[in-house]
């Protein structure tokens, strides 16, 4: 297992809000939603689109390709054309900073 | 897009570029040659997901400005480099080794020599062959301008190896190109191979790292011209280290009656983005691909081929199989294209993927393009995991779960290596498979 990284400061990501970020190698959108912070692959499982360019809606995300949704907490898709879940990592806010861990 | 809208790579920019090509001090027409394809790199913008070609390829970790041009200022010990696989036990008439694109080793045997045959590194070739190289290259199907990365390949290639066979020259030996990369390193090897009427050979070619564990950027060119009535038995196996990234342009065209033998094994480099196409261009030509993808990790290959018939009357078969371990990614899209015209077309192709664990992926997208109506096109995909009924009937016999698995991949892959007629080609893919198969749960 990895080392929790700095990604961000809480400030940079608005609630509600998204960005995406490269964390050893991989590039996963980080979620500022509800006053928690989430993260989760920038993969549709779908089609592999580009999860982190679709719209946050409460706690699901929407895949700009084809319309499939994931619950941002769980990775589980909630919307067809999905099925598999997307891997969730793990987030924390520290002091004013979002921090990451990579889960393979 | 016009020139220099695109923000430039500092250590690959117009400063950086003009430096490399006076270090290569080669002729005019050479240089224009890079001008302009330099021109069209600047000018194009890195691919994104946006584009069906890229839709699955996700090259946002890679950055160029990561790795610097190959300089040319230190020799290479040839004594301290590897040999490759695919030599090995093989009495080979000539051979080309290259490390980040600096050429260690060029020899040819005199007896093809006396036969006129041309074989070398590119550089020496150039030097001594200048008009034959300016006839061929870029001639063939391969285009610059295809996408940032071939217009950064042509504006810079070094390394890589020419064959030029002439009209009716059978050469028996294999000759035998291997590229390596170590230390950060940078290949844009450019081969060129070019057989005349009637003629014949085998060309060996394989890349691998120094170090698996070493960063690294191939960025190449295959490029393949058979004339007519000739033969060519062509491997060419891709062997990096696991962070390295492949981006290459891999074209053959095939003459009358004519024949293009390919062998194509995939299983190094952290992410490749291959194009493999081939020309049928003049009726009776064949081809016949023979693709093996194994991958491990968080490998991603993606590979993108196209036999285009051109003319009447000719055939092509293309046949993959990928089996993935893993996290590992494939993307396959195959086109079999037919041109007007191009009747009594006899198509085939075909991939296999075999999913050895539960989160690898292989997306295959066979596709056909056809403008003539008298043709037989063949296209298919499988996609499927190992049956635990068959291990259990190994064990049940023996045979450990490691020992099971790696015969069904083997088994898996037999189809593919009854087709490949060179005993040191099969075997060397076979070890390099059997050695990368697991133990599974």
């Amino acid at each position: 297992m990895s080392d929790f990284v700095r990604v961000a400061a809480l400030s940079d990501i608005p609630d509600p809000g998204k960005e995406v970020f490269e964390v050893d190698d991989r590039f996963v959108i980080v979620i500022h939603a509800g006053g928690q912070v989430y993260c989760l692959d920038d993969v549709c499982t779908h089609d592999d689109g580009p999860l982190g360019e679709g719209d946050l809606e409460g706690y699901e995300i929407e895949c700009p390709r084809h319309g499939a949704k994931f619950d941002i907490r769980t990775g589980a898709p909630t919307l067809m054309p999905a099925t598999q879940p997307t891997q969730v990592h793990e987030a924390k806010i520290e002091g004013d900073d979002i921090f990451v861990r990579i889960v393979d | 897009m016009s020139v220099g809208t695109v923000p430039s790579v500092e250590n690959w920019n117009a400063e950086a570029f003009n430096d490399y090509v006076k270090q290569l001090n080669e002729p005019q027409w050479l240089v224009d040659l890079r001008q302009e394809a330099f021109e069209s790199f600047e000018g194009k913008d890195w691919p994104t997901r946006k584009e069906e070609e890229w839709m699955r390829t996700d090259i946002r970790g890679f950055s160029l400005k990561k790795f610097d041009p190959p300089s040319f200022t230190t020799p290479v010990d040839p004594a301290s480099l590897p040999s490759g696989l695919l030599a090995e036990g093989v009495d080979i008439g000539g051979q080309v080794i290259s490390l980040n694109g600096k050429t260690a080793v060029s020899t040819i045997n005199d007896e093809l020599k006396s036969k006129g045959v041309i074989f070398g590194d590119f550089r020496t070739v150039l030097a001594e062959h200048g008009d034959l190289v300016k006839k061929y290259l870029f001639q063939g199907e391969f285009d610059p301008n295809f996408d940032k990365f071939s217009a950064l390949h042509a504006a810079y290639f070094s390394g890589g190896a020419f064959l030029y066979v002439p009209r009716n020259v059978q050469v028996e030996q294999p000759l035998h190109v291997l590229n390596l990369i170590g230390d950060n390193g940078v290949d844009l090897a450019h081969t060129l191979i070019v057989l005349e009427e009637g003629a014949q050979a085998t060309v060996l070619t394989e890349s691998a790292s120094l170090d698996d564990d070493q960063p690294g950027f191939h960025c190449g060119a295959i490029e393949v011209i058979v004339g007519d009535r000739a033969n060519l038995r062509f491997v060419n196996l891709q062997n990096w280290g696991e962070k390295v990234w492949h981006f290459a342009q891999q074209k053959g065209c095939v003459g009358q009656d004519a024949n293009l033998f390919w062998t194509l094994g995939a299983l190094g480099s952290r992410l490749s983005k291959v194009n493999q196409h081939v020309a049928l261009d003049k009726p009776g030509a064949h081809c016949e691909v023979n693709g093996v993808l194994f991958t491990e990790g968080k490998q991603h290959l993606s590979y993108h081929t196209q036999q285009y018939h051109r003319a009447h009357s000719c055939t092509s078969n293309f046949l993959y199989k990928a089996a993935l371990q893993d996290h590992s990614r494939t993307v396959w899209r195959g086109m079999i294209k037919v041109a007007p015209g191009a009747q009594k077309t006899d198509g085939y192709q075909r991939i296999d993927n075999l999913l050895l664990t539960e989160h690898s992926r292989a997306d295959s997208i066979p596709g056909l393009e056809i403008e003539a109506d008298d043709v037989r096109c063949t296209h298919g995909a499988t996609t499927g995991k190992v049956d635990e009924e068959q291990i259990f009937y190994a064990m049940a016999r023996g045979y450990t779960r490691k020992e099971a698995m790696r015969m069904i991949v083997t088994g898996f892959f037999q189809q593919v290596f009854d087709r490949i007629t060179l005993v040191s080609v099969r075997e060397a893919l076979g070890h390099a498979i059997a050695r990368r198969v697991r133990e599974y749960d």
